[in-house]
């Protein structure tokens, strides 16, 4: 499996990072939105990008628009991972195309969880 | 909650209260660093050499969510949050990084409670918060591992050191 993991909080891509490895996906990270549509543009498919909300320049809600808006990036699972908690929040996320929300802070069992939700572990990581 | 036009905007201390403010850092610190890694209350202690790292809020309350602690304190939780060897040393923009990624997580459940709509800022690390001069303050003393970590929220109104924000589509 392969994420993208989009954060402009190197320690946040550090941790979520190590996260994603011991659950079996390959990490490409990008530091910006901009960033992250130059790495699918250049032809990388991830199975996942896993986004953060609040970073300078695209947000992560503009990212999940404009991923959205590009049917040949249909098949990547779009999950937002924010410190912005409020319901408002996660139903504008998931209207703008993310499939999933994952609420800051979250620990490796939550991700985990979350991914078992949407098929996206493993078989020898799910078992 | 929208503060009619013309009336005063809320009070940080008639919207939140330092027991929410504490369970919402002991939750960032437990589920980030580790569930060994307890915050406990303590008396209100200035640290020693003071850095803070902060996020502004801005709608219908306006202000800033701050943690601050000393530089050594900084540091060990940067290594804490990397998962660093115990003494081993950290580049100091990893420690901004770290140190604003714990104020952003703390500020955005913290802004969850307040008056909305409203735009969580992204993170600042310096010497001197916004709201410094603030008279409406809402503040948690605490120590971890020994160590004075203080987490405050502050109204910027009256205050001439919280900048402008430029409107965005809406508001996030």
């Amino acid at each position: 499996m392969r994420a993208l993991l989009v954060d402009d909080s190197r320690t946040m891509r550090r941790i979520v990072a190590a996260m994603l490895d011991g659950l079996g996906h390959a990490v490409t990270e990008a530091g910006h939105g901009e960033e992250a549509l130059q790495v699918l543009r250049g032809g990388f498919v991830p199975d996942l990008v896993c986004i953060d909300w609040n970073m300078p320049g695209m947000d992560g809600l503009e990212l999940v628009t404009t991923i959205r808006a590009n049917p040949a990036w249909n098949g990547m699972t779009l999950m937002m991972m924010t410190s912005q908690v409020e319901q408002d929040q996660v139903i504008r996320a998931l209207t703008a195309g993310a499939q999933e929300y994952l609420m800051k802070p979250f620990n490796g069992e939550a991700l985990r969880a979350k991914l078992a939700q949407l098929g996206l572990l493993p078989e020898e990581v799910a078992r | 909650m929208s503060a009619a036009r013309g009336s005063a905007p809320p009070r940080i201390t008639d919207l939140i209260d330092e027991a929410a403010v504490q369970g919402i850092a002991d939750e960032t610190w437990l589920t980030l660093l580790g569930t060994e890694e307890v915050l406990v209350p303590a008396p209100d202690e200035n640290p020693e050499d003071a850095v803070s790292a902060w996020v502004e809020v801005t709608g219908p309350w306006s202000g800033a969510v701050v943690l601050t602690c000393g530089r050594t304190t900084a540091e060990e939780l940067s290594r804490t949050l990397l998962r660093g060897p115990v003494g081993g040393a950290v580049a100091p923009e990893d420690v901004t990084d770290a140190l604003g990624e714990l104020a952003n997580v703390v500020g955005g459940n913290i802004k969850a409670l307040l008056p909305a709509p409203s735009i969580l800022g992204l993170p600042g690390v310096g010497g001197r918060p916004p709201g410094a001069s603030s008279a409406d303050i809402c503040s948690v003393a605490l120590l971890w591992r020994g160590q004075p970590v203080i987490v405050s929220v502050r109204s910027a109104g009256g205050c001439v050191d919280m900048p402008e924000r430029p409107e965005r589509d809406g508001v996030q």
